[in-house]
């Protein structure tokens, strides 16, 4: 057991933040923070890092209150990006990793690795504000676990990556998770999370909605999602028995099942005992159970 | 225990580190440099001013002014040549004088006559004398006819040299043997000066550091890097780094300051300057000196905390000018209160500011320079400066937690009200 909430609670004067919170984190896990924004997400990581405090519950790191442990054991990616400005990228690196109790000599081979890693060599001297956006957030990737900490907390780390660059940003999370680290991080794009997380917590408004494995969440819903090519129309498609929606999308048609178990009877009645192109049965995607564990679309705050 | 020292010595290394950081980049930067480079400019003016002055000036030539002697007496000896001015006696026919003027040969004729027993002095030019002539020219007059009317009471030359030379030697004696004696006014004139410039470099420094540690502050809170750095440090490590940063700066601009002045002391004009720096110090006591340095730290270290608590505040480094708006008024109303202490120091005004945490270090040498005040009276103002750092530093430490992540719109009374509500 490494990391663990316990009843944790944040209330302002008029609205709560983060109502009655559980999770626990396992040693070299990859945990997920799901919610909406304003959902409290930040406002977690900002009491398990003993920025704020919690207004009720506790908080402990291998069985310590977190506001006891030596902070150098954690790892911050804030959500809005911040590095100074006019520093260059080398000495950002190495400020930020002699501010977490590194020596030169020992930060040396690891800034030379992920300035390697992260295609940022022809930068390295540059100041950090004359980077484009992308590199910015990639130093500061850098600059939050370059001390190599026990725990990291990246919060929205994927957010305005463009697609390679998120490739490289995977890669080096799963490399860290290889090494031993402790990985939360948080998002609103759940393909990364349904590709990285072991385990997760949905948040809304504050309120704990589900925590555990992918898995079990998946399972929770079913294999619900029926995708088809076929020549039935909508309405016929909505008379087979067990079908609660259809949506007709450019290449297939997408049945949403009351139940896994109609699956066998439809699959009867649209080939009727011929060839069929397409029959998929498979899980809802994560995108899909948050929208519907949230209700609705994604709305913005 | 042994973990607590561990973690003491990386508190403080940390401590260091952003000292060191904000220090090294502080000194390079352009602000600083450019702000020391003016105050070795302004004081190489100060120093070298004859020479300047002779520079701009030297090159004129001295005004040709003929004076025409209508009456009786002699006041020739009165007008004397100097680099200014050229007096000519000699020439007594006014029509030719009068050509010369209007060939622009001589700068002004004046002409003395008696008009009922009083001197009566006609100035005549072509192009009207500069006022600083004139000035000087209606002094030598009026003295002139002073003289003229000793004259007229036919004195002896002894009688007259005494009339002239009169005047009132005055001493004081002082009857409350408790104090110490009074100050001449002598040496309230030079404690006046003297703090006069204490102030002025009071307000200087106030007004560079303290914009320095709120902008500083505001800019890593604008620039989010105070997250990351917040995670590593705690916000009162950090409070106390940017303090002790800036602090540190002040002082190696004032100590490149003092270099620079001791140099151009020892070594410019065969040591004037030293001899007249001393001679001022041995006027004013070295008590006087160490109270002057002690308002002067004191003083900055103040608003350096409230800077930093103001630094806070801001979401970014443009509204910077919106909280250190009101600390600079209050500078400046500390700076003009001194000002006005120039032409009277005794006021009741003076002596309520010399209270005041925030305008004490500015006012109160000049009360403690350039007025009687027994040894009470500043060490309770010091006192009251102290005992108020204390009490601002542990408000400070305490609020910087909550409002240094803290981000807020509106004006300065609406950030404050956002922090506490956000944190409690």
């Amino acid at each position: 057991m490494t990391l663990q909430l316990q009843h944790v609670t944040k209330k302002y004067k008029d609205f709560t933040a983060v109502d009655n919170l559980n999770f626990n984190i396992e040693k070299g896990e990859i945990f997920g923070l799901i919610g909406q924004n304003g959902a409290g997400k930040t406002t977690t990581f900002r009491m398990i890092l003993d920025l704020q405090e919690t207004t009720e519950g506790t908080i402990t790191w291998d069985g310590k209150p977190v506001n006891a442990i030596n902070r150098d054991v954690l790892g911050y990616l804030p959500e809005e990006r911040g590095i100074f400005p006019t520093m260059k990228v080398e000495d950002q690196l190495y400020f930020f990793g002699e501010l977490r109790g590194m020596k030169k000599a020992e930060l040396k081979r690891d800034i030379d690795f992920w300035i390697s890693r992260f295609e940022l060599e022809e930068k390295r001297k540059d100041k950090a504000e004359t980077l484009s956006k992308g590199n910015q957030q990639k130093v500061q990737l850098i600059a939050s676990f370059i001390h190599k900490p026990q725990f990291l907390i990246l919060d929205e780390p994927f957010s305005g990556l463009d697609p390679v660059n998120k490739d490289l940003l995977k890669d080096a999370i799963l490399l860290l998770k290889e090494q031993g680290t402790t990985i939360l991080f948080s998002s609103h794009q759940m393909d990364n999370v349904e590709e990285l997380c072991d385990h997760l917590c949905l948040l809304k408004r504050g309120v704990s909605l589900f925590s555990g494995s992918l898995l079990d969440l998946k399972k929770q819903y079913g294999k619900t999602k029926l995708a088809v090519r076929t020549d039935w129309s909508t309405t016929q498609l909505l008379t087979l028995e067990g079908v609660k929606d259809v949506r007709v999308e450019k290449e297939q048609t997408v049945l949403t099942l009351k139940d896994e178990s109609f699956a066998q009877s439809i699959f009867q009645q649209l080939s009727n005992g011929e060839y069929i192109e397409k029959f998929s049965l498979d899980y809802l995607s994560l995108d899909e159970i948050f929208k519907d564990k949230v209700g609705g679309s994604i709305v913005e705050v | 225990m042994r973990s607590l020292r561990i973690r003491l010595v990386a508190a403080l290394s940390k401590f260091n580190l952003l000292m060191k950081q904000l220090y090294r980049s502080k000194l390079k930067s352009k602000s600083f440099v450019l702000m020391t480079c003016l105050y070795i400019l302004a004081m190489s003016v100060a120093i070298f001013w004859s020479d300047i002055k002779e520079l701009f000036t030297g090159n004129d030539q001295a005004k040709q002014i003929a004076i025409v002697n209508e009456t009786t007496a002699d006041l020739s000896g009165l007008f004397v040549s100097n680099d200014d001015m050229k007096f000519l006696q000699n020439e007594n026919n006014l029509s030719k004088l009068e050509k010369k003027v209007k060939d622009e040969k001589l700068d002004a004729i004046v002409k003395i006559t008696d008009q009922n027993g009083q001197l009566h002095a006609e100035i005549a030019t072509y192009t009207p004398l500069k006022l600083n002539d004139q000035t000087t020219i209606s002094s030598l007059l009026q003295y002139a006819g002073q003289h003229y009317a000793v004259q007229k009471l036919s004195l002896t030359s002894e009688q007259a040299a005494q009339i002239m030379s009169a005047k009132t030697i005055i001493s004081n004696k002082n009857l409350n043997e408790e104090s110490s004696g009074g100050k001449s006014e002598e040496e309230k004139q030079s404690g006046l000066w003297v703090s006069y410039a204490v102030g002025i470099l009071i307000y200087f420094f106030i007004s560079t550091f303290l914009s320095m540690i709120t902008t500083e502050i505001a800019s890593e809170k604008g620039s989010r890097a105070m997250e990351m750095l917040l995670v590593s440090v705690k916000p009162a490590t950090h409070f106390k780094a940017k303090i002790a940063g800036v602090l540190l700066l002040a002082l190696t601009q004032m100590g490149i300051i003092a270099v620079v002045f001791l140099v151009y002391a020892k070594f410019v004009k065969n040591g004037v300057i030293w001899d007249a720096a001393t001679s001022i110090v041995k006027e004013l006591s070295l008590g006087y000196v160490i109270y002057a340095i002690l308002f002067l730290l004191l003083t900055i270290v103040l608003y350096l905390i409230v800077g930093a608590l103001f630094g806070s505040l801001v979401s970014k480094v443009e509204e910077a000018g919106q909280v250190l708006m009101p600390a600079m008024m209050i500078t400046l109303i500390g700076f003009y209160v001194m000002l006005s202490g120039i032409g009277n120091p005794d006021t009741l005004i003076i002596k309520i500011f010399s209270y005041i945490p925030f305008t004490s270090g500015m006012v109160m040498p000049m009360r403690i320079g350039a007025t009687d005040i027994g040894g009470m009276v500043p060490l309770l103002s010091l006192g009251i400066l102290v005992a108020t750092i204390i009490v601002a530093y542990l408000f400070s430490l305490s609020f910087y937690k909550r409002s240094v992540l803290t981000y807020s719109t509106g004006g300065v009374i609406q950030k404050i009200k956002t922090v506490l509500k956000v944190t409690t």
